[in-house]
């Protein structure tokens, strides 16, 4: 995956090409606003970071102007601001997704590698497929192998956004955004035990388990 | 100089200035007027006069004969009075009459005219008149005359001395201005009496406001009994001043509490991270070492989003960030969430929630305050073994508020410890082997006042019954 970090603070922005590196994604880096904007519509990437204050060109306005000229590639906003409000902002000039300064990598790199997928068609599916289990988002009807599983609406809502995202990591936060729309970090476990709930209905009495803890990071639907 | 110089300044002063003038110039329009009408009366009594002599003089000249007419002339010239007579032959020649001389043009055409006069020599007829007649009159003046052609080709002047009537006038003038003077005395003095009360009354709150910059916030406006607008602006100020103070008190005890709390995960974050760098430490050792790390950190991170967030709460969220909210739909949300944890621990969840209740909220912090609530609840319902722990939500309207509550069967908060644990990292002493920062119940408190309504801690019996009572709005 081609990626463009901008990003001023040069410490955090080779770590972060190192890790991305290290992720598999080819990263290219400009320290302020301007080459940043230059960069972002010169050439083709399958996912922007950027940061929200940045020199001579602030984060939001070059997000802004690339998406009035038709760009839309996905764009995930870093931010020291982390209120509901900057969250809003920060959406509404354009970014896809929002992530607050200090992060861990392994949600970057999740939010990176989710927000890529995007650009992919299967966002408009009508039902997903991962090894025999199958989720059909008309009929709300789940089954594997054949048979019918039972879920709660918001065990459905889980596994919906889990498959859509199969084969990627799914952090905790990212699921607490997505299917319960809160922006927060759970202090307990709460959302280890739904997963766990929801594990037991699609994995039980199975061979090989589908849903899979990633560790330190969180969880993914995989064959 | 200069205190006169504040002095203008001051809108007071400035406001009766501005009154004086405006009066002073409608007193001079109206005595403009007075006077003006008052000198068009005696004006026109003056020509009555005039013209009555006149005829009088011809009726004389026209049944008597020159003679009488002479007579008569002669006899009004010497009385007293504002009278001018002249008495002339065809040719302007001076004949009879209190002036001996008349400008040409006034016996040449008959009309009304009007000149500078002087008296026939008054020695002339002191015999006959006697000095004080003489001395009432001044030897020369202005006068408005009427000339007319008597019969016998004789040119006859009758006049008055307007001098005596504008005479008149200045005392009519004279009166105004005394009058209109003691009137604006009188109104600087009233004025500059009342822009020194209000003065000093704003002195004492600029003092004030004076030594607070200094740094004494705990000085205040001082409120007359008066109850007057001053000592309403003074009672706002003080208001003010209590909420400024407490803010800072506030501010003062988180940085305390801040310095205190925030130094004990740090120093472990440390030590950790010493330990990773001893020498000879095995791998596994390290590898522990910075996974802690990373573990303190994140809690670390987490006590300053909290800090943050009820910082924003305290200081008044911009009201962008409240918008129509189904708060039904969030603390069933949250109930949901914490549901199968609860139930994990052994305890069971049962909700009274009313649905559908929408108030103007700020979704994310109320959101943040069940779940706080909920967090708490979970911790400390969790039942000894074999027992089980409770926990109730509950949502309801009455008489225009919304009650939020989370009730919990654990051991509870004694009464004397409930205000306290809503302050900044108070954690009682037996929640100290318990995670969490002691901050969950200040930013409940902090949103629930941030909405305008009050959060209570009651007693369950036993246990906690946390109540957020909004105000519907």
């Amino acid at each position: 995956m081609k990626i463009l970090l901008i990003e001023d603070d040069r410490e955090a922005a080779s770590y972060l090409i190192q890790a991305l590196d290290e992720a598999g994604h080819v990263t290219h880096h400009a320290a302020d606003g301007e080459t940043g904007y230059a960069m972002a519509s010169g050439m083709d990437y399958d996912v922007l970071i950027v940061d929200r204050m940045l020199p001579r060109r602030d984060g939001l306005s070059i997000v802004e102007s690339l998406r009035a000229e038709g760009d839309k590639t996905p764009v995930l906003i870093l931010s020291a601001l982390g209120e509901v409000d900057d969250r809003v902002t920060g959406l509404r000039a354009g970014g896809d997704d929002y992530l607050t300064k200090p992060y861990a990598f392994t949600e970057l790199l999740a939010r990176v590698e989710v927000l890529a997928r995007r650009s992919s068609p299967s966002e408009a599916a009508t039902s997903y497929e991962v090894g025999g289990l199958s989720l059909d988002r008309l009929s709300r009807k789940v089954e594997r192998s054949g048979e019918t599983i039972l879920l709660q609406p918001r065990e459905f809502r889980l596994l919906e956004y889990l498959m859509k995202n199969a084969g990627k990591v799914v952090t905790r936060t990212m699921l607490l955004e997505n299917v319960w729309d809160y922006h927060f970090d759970p202090q307990t476990n709460v959302i280890d035990v739904h997963m766990s709930r929801l594990r037991s209905k699609i994995d039980k009495g199975h061979a090989n388990p589908l849903l899979h803890t990633v560790r330190g990071a969180g969880y993914m639907i995989r064959e | 100089m200069n205190r006169f110089v504040q002095l203008w300044r001051t809108s007071t002063v400035r406001l009766t200035a501005t009154f004086i003038l405006i009066f002073t110039v409608f007193a001079i329009l109206l005595l403009g007027f007075a006077t003006w009408q008052s000198a068009i009366q005696i004006q026109r009594q003056q020509s009555d006069d005039i013209d009555r002599e006149v005829r009088l003089f011809q009726r004389i000249d026209a049944n008597q004969g020159v003679r009488a007419l002479a007579m008569a002339v002669q006899r009004v010239s010497r009385q007293p009075g504002p009278g001018v007579y002249f008495l002339s032959d065809a040719t302007g020649q001076y004949l009879l009459g209190n002036i001996n001389s008349v400008p040409a043009a006034v016996v040449l055409e008959p009309g009304i005219y009007s000149f500078d006069y002087e008296l026939a020599d008054p020695l002339d007829d002191s015999d006959i008149l006697g000095p004080r007649s003489f001395k009432q009159r001044r030897s020369s003046g202005y006068a408005v005359v009427r000339s007319v052609e008597l019969s016998g080709g004789m040119r006859l002047v009758v006049g008055r001395d307007v001098v005596e009537r504008r005479g008149y006038s200045a005392i009519i003038v004279q009166t105004f201005m005394v009058g209109v003077l003691g009137i604006i005395l009188l109104s600087i003095v009233a004025g500059g009496i009342t822009a020194r009360r209000v003065l000093r009354r704003i002195d004492t709150i600029r003092e004030t406001s004076t030594k607070i910059m200094h740094g004494n916030l705990s000085e205040r406006v001082p409120v007359t009994k008066r109850n007057d607008e001053f000592d309403g602006l003074a009672t706002n100020l003080n208001a003010m001043l209590d909420r400024i103070e407490q803010l800072l008190q506030g501010l003062k005890e988180v940085t305390d509490n801040v310095a205190h709390d925030l130094k004990t995960p740090l120093t472990r974050l440390r030590n950790q991270a010493e330990t990773a760098l001893r020498d000879g430490a095995s791998d596994q050792t390290r590898q522990q070492a910075l996974e802690t790390t990373i573990a303190e950190s994140d809690r670390l991170i987490q006590t300053f989003n909290a800090l943050l967030m009820i910082a924003r709460a305290e200081a008044g969220a911009p009201s962008g960030a409240f918008s129509d909210v189904d708060v039904s739909a969030v603390v069933s949300d949250v109930a949901e969430l914490y549901g199968p944890v609860a139930e994990d621990e052994g305890i069971v969840v049962s909700t009274a929630i009313t649905e559908g209740v929408h108030m103007r909220a700020n979704r994310e912090l109320i959101g943040q305050a069940m779940v706080n609530l909920l967090e708490n609840a979970v911790k400390y319902a969790k039942p000894e073994a074999g027992g089980e722990g409770r926990i109730s939500v509950g949502l309801r309207e009455e008489a225009g508020r919304v009650l939020i509550e989370v009730a919990d069967s654990g051991p509870g908060i004694p009464p004397e410890d409930r205000q306290r644990v809503l302050e900044r990292f108070v954690r009682l002493e037996k929640s100290r082997s318990e995670p969490g920062s002691g901050l969950g119940l200040s930013l409940v408190s902090a949103v629930t006042r941030l909405h305008g309504g009050v959060f209570r801690i009651e007693d369950n019996e036993p246990g906690v019954r946390a109540v957020i009572d909004l105000p519907r709005a």
